[in-house]
């Protein structure tokens, strides 16, 4: 089996240990002996969406954001097309962002890729710090780590997760993320898949369920990732989020 | 009335310093905000009365050590210097170097100051005090839970330094986020103006313009955004440095041409560190625009040692155990350069916390460059601290077997410093460098 992964604009999109997002997906579908190619595509590349089967997108600064954004916009259908088809998308930190249909700053709407009909909004107050959600998606905990001024409304689709500790999507939703067919939106880094094995099996799942049909992925050793996940579950399962501490 | 509270507020701020060192604090923030509260003119009083030049020194790295460079250059010309060097560098800890050698009646008789400022913090401080030289030394990703980006970083800073225009700014030409601070400011440059053949290909930040975020070309690349770069866009590049460091040699100590003002120095420094050239040329245009002269400053840079954790040399049972900070990317990656140009075999412990004083995000590891740490001659890989299972998970899914992870202890660097190399290296971020040194000094030779 051979899966694609296209990992876009990382020269610009790079912020938060993202490409531990990549190395995680790498790994887990070669020690399960499926062959994986990794493109890294720079902003002004034709995106080979027929010859992708998980595409990512990270986290950038906003001007980065500017920037994907405009391009997004300009490939839009063939995106679109691939999403509507079912293809496998993990959208992450100013990603999830630029998958919805716009971002508005300051009074400005900046047009997205607009591949699920969702929105964001800039806020100055940002919401940092680490999470935990309890996922029905995905059926575990989430861990990660949040730093984002933009607030999305996720209107009517599924979160990836119900906020146990942190802030999640607004500042009062109580709910973080989205997941809408095979689109996996979220703010959380940390990078998101390492110490969240069961997430990243679902993306590989949705990715080999669409190319090959049903599979079934076989278990592999994952008692670091595991500790990893229990350590910082453990932290927040009984607290309470504070607001930050403004700095003087 | 004004000066019954400065003297009150002096009173209450050095009791509390005195009560905090019988308590075995090396002196820390708080009694600084507390005699801010008590009277909020304090520092400014204090402030005025300084007779010289008053730096601030900023930036992601290496402020310390230039900041720490800056005040033994003047404290060896005979000066009198206010210096934070136990690395309080907000508002309080600033107010605290001030009042901790003030008199009670509020007169400072100190002819200089040099103050190493948090880069979120100079607005605060520049409202109490008046730098007439800052240093910015680099803006690198580091503590992003707390500043957010890159730029909102260098936006504050350009808030402060609208607030004092008369100041002269000192600033890493090779860093095109530093650069951009100098246009229509009273700015003198230094840098590294050669292709030095150690390129590293990491954390990418600064690599778009700073001015209107055309993407930068570069003629040469010495780490992260630093080198030679000029905007494809708009023609921003980089200004010609008035302090510049070219032959530069690290392979045994640093060695390097410093030249300015139409002269040219051979420095050879028993330093470990490309990044130290900075440190060095930085403080030294400080102290060159103040008057001072290379033979004064190459006996300041030949006796300085290095600030605790700045590749410092523990000997335990007779083995050399190298103790450096690392907290972010930059510093890590230059860390792993050093680490990988020392070829004797060696052990290596890194250790990462995610306290407040940390950076609570971690996943700035993932941008680390440890994949290197291949070729390092390595035997033993140990992983420690906090966050030692997103460690032990960073290096396995690149590819190290065997590496062991455990919390930090006496018995675990015992294990660690009884392997089988040569030498061994402890890198660590901020408290967990605390924690470390604290343990290692309890076994160090006598």
């Amino acid at each position: 089996m051979e899966i694609t992964i296209a990992h876009l604009y990382p020269e610009l999109l790079n912020l938060y240990g993202d490409k531990g997002n990549i190395a995680t997906l790498k790994w887990r579908m070669e020690q399960r002996g499926i062959n994986v190619t990794v493109k890294e595509y720079a902003l002004e590349d034709e995106i080979d969406f027929d010859g992708t089967d998980i595409l990512f997108i990270g986290g950038g600064s906003e001007k980065a954001v500017r920037m994907a954004a405009n391009r997004l916009c300009e490939i839009k259908k063939k995106f679109e097309a691939y999403a509507d088809n079912d293809g496998v998308v993990l959208a992450v930190c100013e990603g999830f962002h630029l998958i919805g249909t716009y971002y508005k700053l300051n009074g400005e709407k900046i047009k997205c890729a607009g591949i699920i009909d969702i929105f964001a909004e800039y806020t100055p107050d940002r919401l940092i710090g680490d999470v935990l959600l309890q996922s029905s998606a995905i059926g575990s905990t989430v861990v990660g780590f949040e730093n984002h001024c933009g607030r999305v409304e996720i209107g009517c689709y599924k979160p990836l997760g119900k906020v146990l500790y942190g802030y999640g999507n607004t500042d009062s939703a109580q709910y973080e993320g989205v997941v809408h067919q095979n689109i996996v939106g979220t703010h959380l880094h940390g990078p998101l898949l390492p110490k969240n094995p069961k997430l990243a099996d679902y993306i590989i799942s949705r990715a080999l369920k669409k190319k090959y049909g049903s599979v079934t992925l076989s278990e592999i050793d994952d008692t670091l990732e595991l500790q990893a996940h229990k350590y910082m579950a453990d932290r927040y399962k009984n607290c309470v989020r504070k607001k930050n501490d403004d700095d003087i | 009335m004004t000066k019954i509270r400065n003297s009150l507020a002096i009173v209450a701020c050095k009791l509390l310093i005195l009560a905090g060192r019988l308590m075995g604090k090396k002196g820390s923030s708080a009694p600084g905000s507390i005699a801010m509260k008590i009277s909020p003119g304090v520092l400014r009083s204090l402030a005025s009365q300084i007779k010289g030049d008053i730096i601030a020194v900023c930036g992601t790295n290496g402020k310390t050590t230039t900041n720490n460079m800056i005040d033994s250059l003047f404290s060896s010309a005979g000066k009198t210097v206010i210096c934070n060097n136990y690395g309080a560098n907000m508002l309080p800890g600033v107010a605290c170097a001030f009042i901790s050698r003030a008199s009670i009646t509020g007169k400072l008789n100190a002819d200089c100051a040099a103050l190493e400022c948090d880069e979120a913090s100079l607005r605060h401080i520049v409202k109490h005090v008046t730098p007439t030289k800052i240093v910015v030394t680099n803006l690198f990703r580091d503590q992003m839970d707390r500043y957010g980006e890159i730029e909102s970083t260098a936006a504050l800073l350009n808030e402060a330094f609208e607030k004092v225009p008369e100041a002269m700014l000192i600033l890493n030409a090779d860093d095109p986020l530093c650069a951009q601070f100098g246009k229509g400011r009273n700015a003198v440059y230094y840098g590294v103006s050669e292709d030095t053949g150690l390129h590293g290909e990491e954390a990418k930040d600064g690599r778009f313009c700073p001015k209107c975020g055309g993407e930068l070309e570069y003629e040469y690349h010495h780490y992260s955004q630093l080198g030679k770069y000029k905007c494809i866009g708009c023609g921003f590049e980089r200004p010609n440095p008035n302090y510049s460091a070219t032959r530069v040699d690290i392979s045994d100590g640093l060695k390097f041409v410093l030249s300015y003002k139409g002269s040219q120095h051979k420095l050879e420094l028993n330093y470990r560190g490309f990044y130290n050239i900075y440190n060095i040329i930085a403080s030294f245009a400080v102290y060159e625009t103040a008057g001072g002269t290379i033979e004064e400053a190459k006996k300041v840079f030949d006796d300085y040692k290095p600030q605790l954790g700045r590749m410092e040399t523990y000997k335990v049972g007779g083995k050399n155990v190298i103790l450096n900070l690392a907290k972010n990317p930059a510093g890590f990656n230059q860390a792993i350069e050093t680490v990988c140009a020392d070829k004797k075999a060696k052990d290596i412990l890194i250790v990462i916390n995610d306290k407040p004083s940390d950076s609570t995000d971690i996943s700035w590891m993932w941008d680390v460059e440890f994949e290197k740490l291949k070729s390092a001659n390595l035997g033993r890989l140990v992983v420690s601290g906090l966050r030692k299972y997103d460690l032990g998970l960073r290096f396995k899914l690149c590819g190290f077997e065997g590496v062991v992870i455990e919390d930090i202890s006496r018995e675990a660097l015992e294990g660690i410093i009884s392997g089988n190399g040569e030498v061994c290296y402890i890198l660590a971020n901020y408290t967990a460098l605390f924690e470390t040194q604290k343990i290692l000094k309890t076994m160090e030779d006598k």
